[in-house]
């Protein structure tokens, strides 16, 4: 099921049916970012099982279409999964029902092989995301409402063009979510190799007028490496490293940022292979070191099983072990009781002739922090200006696990 | 919907399902055509409009064709619904290309449009008119662009700049006007209208500095406020632009300290500059070219600018940002960049491989700016396998003394991982590093060494293929490693040897003999086990596989060549050496046979007086050390950092390197100040009126815009007149596409044009050619085609003098092979110098299987080589001339069929029984069939095959000076220009195999002008059928040789390249 927009030169349709032989041939989890076929030069995007393939022939920045790309299935899930509940992602049937909009989004982030509006604030001005009260419309009158905007926002003419400058919102408030991913990596000997934070500072403003932000942290010297949206000045940064913005409206990601060298990090796996005679005994342990304080939510510890193993048996005495299909063995653990320590153990069959296993499984674990940002980043106050009364400020935290990994 | 009903009661699951898709357009997708489309088009509400659009959109997603619909679909362009609108624009958009006259009937909505007080509606209507690819509006969509730039909505005034580019694809002829306009829109106030503008600036002349020039600075400080997308073009273009003027600057990275290997930097520097395919890779020191000056403020207001995008959000902008420090920033500064991207890295991880491929060159050529970042290059077990490999790479090339430990650390882990493929190039990288530091030789080889003797590795029971590579890769490292320093690391070699026994893979066993033989005199120890190791490699031998065999064979000769004297241990090698060779000799592997013959007769001639000989021959033949292949690939590749052809590592289409250092010499750059008078530059200013000869329709579409109303423009100005001169009929005049618009615009009315009225234009003729004195778009065309083409050149077969006086020469037909299509006939023309009779003339040709010689009347011979390759037509065999009495010429024609249209066919020349070998050489000029084409499906035809399937070449043609002299004394009357026309035609037809679409050229004021003159020629390519469509246009004086532009467009994009340089070669 493809869905396609051909501008300038025209491209041939077949050229989908090409990487559809080449995506199922290299299924080996193998993602390419750029393919070279026979006539064209492929940039491939998989979401959420759906795949956005931009192709061109001659020589352009490789990341330009990458990143459209990305933005297109960013500004995609928001058009079509905001409707649908939270948590729901891009599927199939999804992008079906809204083939119309998928089209006419397309049609509007994209003019003759170049983006052309891409904040989507403007967009859904242009073209209206469905929401339920036009579903329910739709579906007791039968007549479908427009899809389309009635005007060009005035944003597009701006100089502020993530901006729309007739907010809908009546509300007057800020809030400001620091989510940060941890990265770990443990060798083999329980040495701490890397550990670093990867944080987004996202903001959902819903303010009136023009309103002009400040936000400061009491600790800006942390940041290793940082990156803006669009609306940050750059000056301030450069100067007091201060953040100074006008917000566009609604959801957005203000600042991502990195921390590097952190020492701690919250939970610790210590897995164990021993082999002999055909047999592998595997015994893992999962325990909380340098307690963060706050409960550490939805853990999982995920690893994959060599491929020489031709069966296991896993038990565990806290939480649901599973092995699925491609090997993966996941074991979900929830939160970690306070009365035992969650443990995994089994029995691994090799394949026949191999007496022990050489190779080893990484344990990659997934958890997630509410309440506290492990970088230990903090913000220091937010300032509005240019606002008739003073809106509510809202902050939250909370860390997940990014590459998070043991390895045994 | 209503079996959807019966399963929503079936299921919960789906019963939610279904109420989440209530409302929106599932139904039209699952079933489009459920009912009837045509009359839902014509309804009166717009809500069953778009019902139908929808429709049709869902039947176009699914893949169906649904261009019948077109007319319908044209008719609601008018519609005031905005969704109807936006429905019929995407339609329009996806088939305009293919039902052109339909799509004309939509040009006057947009027109209407265009003069909309929605902003939204005029941008839309501007971008669907530019969408379309209509070649005739070409001049509607620059009048439309020209008053969309003037627009007091900067959307529409970014969608005019956009619109630019898609000009320009559709209609190459007006860049000045199409510059102007990049002129104007670069001059905007709006910093999106300036990014699109630059974006436009890219397409169109990416080469006109002298305009960047003008706006440098302006640029510059607008780029951060700048749309993301089109900051990443906007800096590409400052950086060309820079480069250009003031050269490379010297304190940058690429001539700096700070890059460790000051070879691959210089290459880099220069790859980035002259591209690769100039780069002839010859000693030449970057400094013999034009290197340009030390900083100045340009370049740092650049730099200034472009360094706060490093924090931008979108990684491609990042990039550009980084490559711009990169080439032009001062070496100190360069540091900046490394945080940046690689954070690119962490941030998005589809574009990782992109900016892994990035740093890997930049690492190459400065390896110490990246080396205290080694962790940032750690493999993660999500990375996909590319991304290893990369990253590895990346690691061996920025490692050190102090990281290696660290590194190593990391490599001990990544020896386990499952995946055998990224362990067997850890293994390559490990020794790799090792070569790099000697330091640490020692350690890696333990380690390998342990590898290597591992028990899974060598088991044999448990053997797939990833395992063997893994194995072979480590001795492979230690092979390399054991090279720097061979003489230090005898245990190690012991130690393998010794484990000869336990390995069984053959690749790696042939490579451990190898090692053993290569350094079987060294040391102490070797020397003592080597007569065990030969005789333990005579006992295996007869089990071990070819690649070890011919190891060992290779080996022994190699010890027993290099033990000088005669003691004990020669003689005992000698008869092993002798045990080996008779065993080898009854191999069944007839290469292992074949080494053994060799080997023994090398070695078996000994006779006193040339052992030394043999023994030296021996030794440089076993002992010269093979050539090594570096882990990274010893070619350098190196193009501009964030380009595509630096991911795919081969120049894509399109790429262009930097220009020359200080190729842009701007004489004065006073745009600066001229910046504010807009209005003025444009309408009627003279200092366009001479490169623009249309400046007429400029002042034009001014008034217009005013009225905002198209329908009355005065068109006369643009009307293009056909102007026959005597011969022609007035009905040819349809023929041309020229006709076409002119009728369309005098007329207007899109409508009178479809009904095809073609008297009118002979109305507007004679007040055109009265205007047309300064503007050159009336255009001649010549339809007299009485030529004598001149004799076809002929090319000798076979000199008399090398075959009894029989001459044989041959010219190409221009006949179609009666037999296939895919023969080419070729004359042959036998004479007889010689005084006696000659018998039994043939030519028989040489089978592409070589090993026969089939005689055309042997039928079974004929049907074996139509077995070889049932898709080939044998080539037609010759009838034979029994009898060629002296001075007796004899013509024949030959249908033959080339396997290339450069390589020779190989022939049989026989007569009175002798045999001659000759090569028929192919003109590729004659691989085509003239293709009759009236001029609309040329041009037409043309327009299908741009970008890559077009080439051009620029020569000079002066024939017809010749001509001119010879036709002056004859009659002064002859129409000069004519006579050139025909002299072309004439020259390119006599020795080629094309069609004369049509010849003409525009009228001119001055008698001797010739530029602009056109010949246009199509022809079929004979293997593939597809049509090869050439443009031939000539600028300069009759009097004087012509500048000519040979252009070709033709799908078979190699045939067309070789075509055109043959053709290049026949005009001059």
């Amino acid at each position: 099921m493809v869905e396609k927009q051909t501008t300038g030169h025209h491209v041939d349709r077949s050229i989908c049916a090409w990487f559809w032989h080449q995506y199922n041939h290299h299924r080996n989890n193998d993602q390419m970012s750029v393919v070279t076929s026979p006539t064209h030069y492929l940039f491939p995007l998989i979401r959420h099982g759906i795949i956005f393939l931009a192709c061109t022939q001659l020589e352009l920045p490789p990341l330009l279409p990458i990143e459209f790309l990305s933005r297109f299935a960013d500004i995609l899930s928001d058009y079509l999964c905001a409707g649908s509940g939270a948590g729901a992602t891009l599927n199939e049937d999804i992008v079906k029902d809204n083939f119309v909009i998928v089209y006419e989004v397309l049609d509007e982030m994209m003019d003759n092989g170049f983006p052309l509006t891409t904040e989507p604030n403007l967009l859904k001005d242009i073209v209206l995301p469905p929401n339920l009260v036009t579903k329910v419309l739709h579906a007791v009158t039968g007549n479908s409402s427009p899809s389309v905007g009635p005007t060009l926002p005035h944003a597009a003419a701006s100089t502020v063009p993530w901006r729309s400058t007739h907010p809908k919102t009546t509300t007057n408030e800020v809030y400001v979510n620091l989510v940060e991913q941890l990265d770990a990596s443990v060798n083999r000997d329980g040495n701490l190799r890397r550990c670093q934070v990867y944080g987004e500072i996202q903001v959902n403003s819903s303010l009136p007028g023009f309103p002009d932000l400040t936000l400061s942290f009491t600790n800006p010297s942390l940041l290793n490496d940082v990156r803006f949206h669009p609306c940050v000045r750059f000056r301030p940064w450069e100067s007091s490293q201060v953040l100074s913005f006008v917000p566009p409206d609604g959801h957005f990601k203000l600042m991502t940022y990195r921390v590097k060298e952190l020492k701690k990090i919250p939970i610790y796996v210590k897995p164990q292979l021993t082999s002999d005679s055909g047999n592998c005994r595997i015994s893992a342990l999962v325990g909380v070191r340098n307690d963060p304080g706050k409960t550490i939510d939805s853990i999982i510890v995920e690893f994959q099983l060599p491929p020489c193993i031709t069966s296991a048996d896993l038990t565990s005495n806290h939480g649901t072990v599973d092995i699925l299909a491609d090997k993966t063995c996941r074991w979900s653990i929830g939160q970690i009781p306070k009365d035992k320590l969650p443990s995994l153990s089994g029995n691994l069959v090799l394949e026949p002739g191999l007496d022990r296993l050489h190779v080893a499984p990484t344990f990659q674990v997934r958890f997630k922090i509410m309440g506290i940002a492990m970088s230990g980043l903090q913000i220091d106050k937010l300032d509005v200006k240019n606002m008739p009364a003073n809106p509510y400020k809202g902050f939250r935290a909370q860390t997940q696990a990014g590459d998070y990994e043991f390895r045994s | 919907m209503l079996p959807q009903m019966g399963a929503a009661a079936e299921s919960l699951s789906k019963a939610s399902s279904l109420v989440m898709r209530i409302g929106t357009d599932a139904h039209l997708y699952d079933d489009p055509d459920d009912v009837s489309i045509k009359p839902l088009l014509e309804s009166r509400y717009d809500s069953e409009k778009v019902d139908a659009l929808k429709r049709l959109l869902a039947l176009i997603a699914q893949g169906a064709d649904v261009s019948h619909f077109f007319p319908q679909v044209v008719k609601n362009v008018a519609s005031h619904s905005l969704e109807v609108k936006k429905l019929v624009y995407l339609y329009l958009l996806h088939y305009a290309e293919k039902r052109q006259n339909e799509a004309l009937l939509s040009i006057n909505c947009f027109q209407k449009d265009l003069s909309d007080t929605n902003p939204l509606v005029r941008a839309w209507a501007l971008r669907a008119m530019t969408g379309i690819r209509l070649h005739v509006v070409s001049p509607l969509i620059l009048a439309a662009i020209t008053k969309c730039a003037r627009d007091p909505s900067p959307y529409v005034r970014k969608c005019a700049a956009y619109a630019l580019p898609k000009l320009y694809n559709l209609h190459q002829e007006e860049i000045s006007s199409l510059e102007q306009l990049v002129d104007v829109l670069l001059r905007d106030n709006s910093p999106a209208v300036v990014g699109s503008a630059s974006v436009a600036f890219n397409a169109i002349c990416p080469n006109n500095y002298p305009l960047i020039s003008k706006h440098f600075k302006r640029l510059c400080e607008a780029l951060p406020d700048v749309e993301e997308w089109s900051q990443i073009i906007l800096i590409e273009i400052l950086l060309r632009y820079t480069v250009a003027r003031h050269g490379l600057v010297r304190e940058s990275v690429l001539f700096s300290d700070v890059t460790h290997d000051s070879t691959f930097s210089s290459v880099m520097s220069r790859c980035y500059v002259e591209g690769h395919e100039l780069w002839s890779g010859d000693g030449r020191g970057f400094e013999e070219v034009e290197m340009g000056t030390c900083k100045n403020e340009d370049v740092d207001l650049l730099l200034k600018c472009t360094a706060p995008l490093l924090w931008s959000q979108n990684s491609a902008v990042v990039l550009a940002a980084a490559g711009v420090h990169w080439i032009v920033g001062p070496a100190e500064e360069v540091k900046k960049i490394v945080k940046p991207i690689l954070f690119l890295l962490r941030s998005s991880s589809v574009a990782k491989y992109v900016v892994l491929c990035n740093i890997l060159a930049f690492a190459k050529a400065a390896p110490l700016l990246f080396d205290s970042f080694y962790e940032e290059f750690f493999i993660s077990s999500s990375d996909s396998y590319q991304i290893k490999t990369i990253k590895l790479e990346i690691l061996s090339t920025i490692a050190t003394e102090s990281s290696v430990p660290f590194i190593f650390g990391e490599f001990q882990d990544y020896i386990r991982d499952p995946d055998r493929r990224f362990v067997a190039d850890t293994v390559a990288v490990i020794g790799f590093i090792a070569k790099q530091l000697a330091v640490l030789a020692g350690t890696c080889l333990e380690g390998l060494l342990k590898l290597v003797l591992s028990e899974p590795l060598v088991s044999g029971s448990y053997q797939i293929e990833e395992e063997d590579g893994v194995l072979v890769q480590a001795i492979i490292s230690i092979k390399s490693i054991l090279k720097q320093d061979p003489s230090s690391h005898e245990k190690v070699i012991v130690r393998l040897v010794r484990n000869l026994d336990r390995i069984k893979n053959s690749a790696s066993r042939a490579l451990i003999i190898w090692i053993f033989g290569e350094y079987s005199s060294m040391g102490d120890v070797i020397p003592k086990i080597a007569p065990t190791v030969l005789k333990y490699l005579a006992w295996s031998f007869h089990s071990d596989e070819v690649e070890a065999k011919l190891q060992i064979l290779n080996t022994c000769a190699k010890v027993t060549a290099k033990t000088k004297g005669n003691n004990e241990d020669s003689t005992l090698f000698k008869k092993i050496l002798n045990y080996i060779l008779q065993l080898a000799t009854f191999d069944q592997n007839y290469d292992v046979r074949d080494r053994a013959r060799f080997i023994r007769n090398l070695m078996g001639n000994k006779t006193k007086n040339n052992l030394d000989i043999y023994r030296d021959l021996i030794e440089s033949m076993f002992c010269t050390k093979p050539a090594s292949s570096p882990y990274p690939s010893a070619n350098i590749r190196v193009y501009l950092p964030g380009s595509l052809s630096q991911v795919v590592l081969h120049a894509a289409p399109g790429y262009t390197p930097l220009p020359k250092p200080g190729s842009a010499v701007i004489e004065n750059p006073t745009g600066l100040n001229n910046s504010s008078d807009v209005d003025e530059s444009e309408g009627s200013s003279p200092q366009y009126s001479t490169e623009d000869n249309r400046s007429g329709y400029d002042t034009g579409t001014e008034e217009t815009s005013e009225n905002g109303d198209y329908e009355e423009t005065p068109l006369v100005n643009i009307s293009e007149a056909n102007v026959d001169q005597g011969q022609t009929s007035q009905n040819d005049m349809s023929n041309f596409v020229s006709t076409d618009l002119s009728e369309m615009m005098s007329r207007t009315a899109l409508e009178s044009w479809l009904d095809e009225t073609p008297s009118f234009s002979n109305g507007s003729f004679g007040q055109s050619h009265s205007q047309n004195v300064s503007t050159s778009n009336a255009r001649v065309s010549f339809n007299d085609r009485n030529f004598k083409l001149k004799p076809r050149k002929s090319h000798v077969l076979l000199e008399p003098a090398n075959s009894d006086g029989l001459r044989i020469s041959y010219s190409f037909s221009t006949e179609v092979s009666s037999v296939s299509p895919l023969l080419v006939c070729v004359d042959l023309l036998f004479e007889n110098f010689a005084k006696e009779t000659l018998r039994n003339i043939n030519i028989r040709f040489e089978e592409a299987s070589g090993n026969s010689i089939s005689g055309p009347t042997d039928p079974v011979l004929e049907d074996s080589a139509s077995m070889v390759s049932p898709d080939k037509i044998p080539t037609f065999p010759m009838e034979e001339i029994p009898l060629l009495s002296p001075n007796e010429t004899v013509k024949r024609i030959l249908q033959v069929r080339f396997q290339h249209h450069l390589l020779p066919l190989k022939l049989h020349i026989l007569w009175n029984g002798k045999m001659h070998l000759g090569k028929l050489w192919p003109d590729i000029a004659y691989f085509l069939r003239p293709l009759s084409l009236d001029m609309n499906s040329f041009v037409e035809k043309e327009k299908q095959l741009p970008g890559m399937f077009e080439c051009s070449r620029r020569c000079i043609f002066s024939d017809h000076l010749q001509e001119l002299e010879q036709n002056e004394k004859i009659s002064v009357n002859a129409d000069k220009s004519l006579v050139v026309a025909h002299c072309f035609a004439v020259k390119i037809l006599s020795s080629s195999n094309f069609y004369l679409v049509s010849m003409d050229m525009p009228v001119s004021l001055k008698p001797d002008d010739m530029s602009g003159l056109c010949l246009r020629f199509a022809g079929e390519v004979v293997n593939s059928s597809k049509p090869c469509l050439i443009t031939v246009i000539a600028h300069g004086n009759l009097t004087e040789p012509l500048d000519v532009t040979v252009k070709l467009n033709s799908e078979d994009t190699v045939f067309g390249l070789n075509l055109l340089n043959r053709l290049v070669a026949i005009v001059q």
